[in-house]
């Protein structure tokens, strides 16, 4: 199981379509900084078929006003629980 | 467990900085290592030794070297990369015949080959990028 | 999985060239990796298929580009290179158009060749 991370909104740039293509069935997507608006509910169209798979950073949504908006399928973790996440996945790929 | 991190992104231009530096202190604080960033492309310029923020915001240059003075990591600088944009320490200075410098320890300028090599060695490397 | 064993370093190219220094700097991680002994697969995914696009040339001012550097792939014994087909696909390209062999893969072996590397980086 890989983790992949994505900074990059999803109504701005096309690259999270490469990180979906290139993930593993089993593998997760922790969304960071831009990319944290992938978690509203309105958004969340372009994630489909990641199911208890996604993720979202905490300070990064608290930061941009974001947190009470998510899809609530969304796990929101912090900081740590991203530490956590690469100690659990064998190695991690940044999209960007 | 041994991390590295790689940045590729410039300080105050993309929040990458920020992020890599909170993962950074955060590891640290879970128990693991931190054996090295390497600064790449862009993220060359937070070795910036000249870098003068102002005084409300985060001075990442200072924090990486603080961060490196606590844990013992490595902080290394694509060479490379660095020289095209500017960043010399005093002996690339010097044989480059150029006044004053802009890199500094433990900031340390290194080949490409090292990124691969901690790459490779580390149970984990983990980017941040613009 | 593909390999029976993991190959070294996958690096995924994901822009053109001349634009940015992103594929430049990607490819010049690819070579330093196999210079010093290791097992690089390149992936060029989205725009980064144009990467490939023959009869590229020096930018106005010398900017080298990055056909050269290409054209050193075998020479680093770099010969695994492949090409998302859906980026072939929606920029009208062919096989025939490109200046380098490389294979065509679909999106569900392009979802193996992560695990199947010890590094990953994307450019």
């Amino acid at each position: 199981m890989l983790l992949h991370t994505l900074n990059r909104s999803p109504a701005t740039s096309r690259v999270y379509q490469q990180a979906l293509a290139a993930m593993g069935p089993e593998d997760r997507l922790l969304l960071v900084e831009d990319a944290v608006q992938g978690a509203l509910p309105k958004l969340m169209r372009y994630f489909t078929g990641l199911e208890g798979r996604l993720f979202a950073l905490r300070e990064d949504l608290v930061a941009r006003g974001l947190e009470g908006q998510c899809d609530p399928s969304v796990q929101i973790v912090d900081v740590d629980g991203f530490v956590l996440l690469t100690e659990e996945a064998e190695k991690t790929v940044s999209w960007y | 467990m041994r991390y590295a991190i790689l940045l590729l992104a410039a300080p105050y231009t993309n929040q990458a900085s920020h992020s890599a530096l909170r993962f950074a202190r955060t590891l640290l604080a879970r128990g693991h290592q931190l054996e090295t960033v390497f600064f790449y492309q862009e993220g060359v310029q937070n070795a910036a030794r000249l870098a003068s923020p102002p005084q409300d915001e985060p001075h990442l240059v200072d924090a990486w070297s603080a961060l490196s003075r606590e844990h013992g990591t490595a902080l290394q600088v694509c060479i490379a990369a660095a020289l095209r944009r500017g960043l010399l320490d005093e002996r690339e200075a010097a044989r480059h015949g150029k006044q004053g410098y802009s890199v500094e320890p433990p900031f340390e300028l290194t080949g490409l080959g090292q990124l691969i090599d901690i790459g490779l060695r580390c149970d984990r490397l983990i980017t941040f990028a613009p | 999985m593909s390999h029976a064993k993991p190959r070294d370093l996958l690096v995924i190219l994901r822009r053109g060239p001349h634009g940015s220094s992103q594929l430049r700097e990607g490819l010049d991680t690819a070579l330093v990796a196999a210079a010093f002994g290791r097992t690089v697969t390149l992936l060029f995914m989205g725009e980064g298929v144009t990467a490939l696009v023959a009869d590229q040339k020096a930018g106005p001012l010398g900017q080298k580009g990055t056909a050269a550097t290409l054209e050193m792939l075998e020479m680093y014994d770099i010969d695994r290179l492949l090409v998302e087909a859906s980026a072939l696909e929606q920029f009208g390209l062919g096989e025939e158009d490109l200046m380098l062999e490389a294979t065509a893969v679909s999106q569900a072996s392009i979802a193996l060749e992560p695990a199947s590397h010890r590094l990953v980086l994307v450019f």
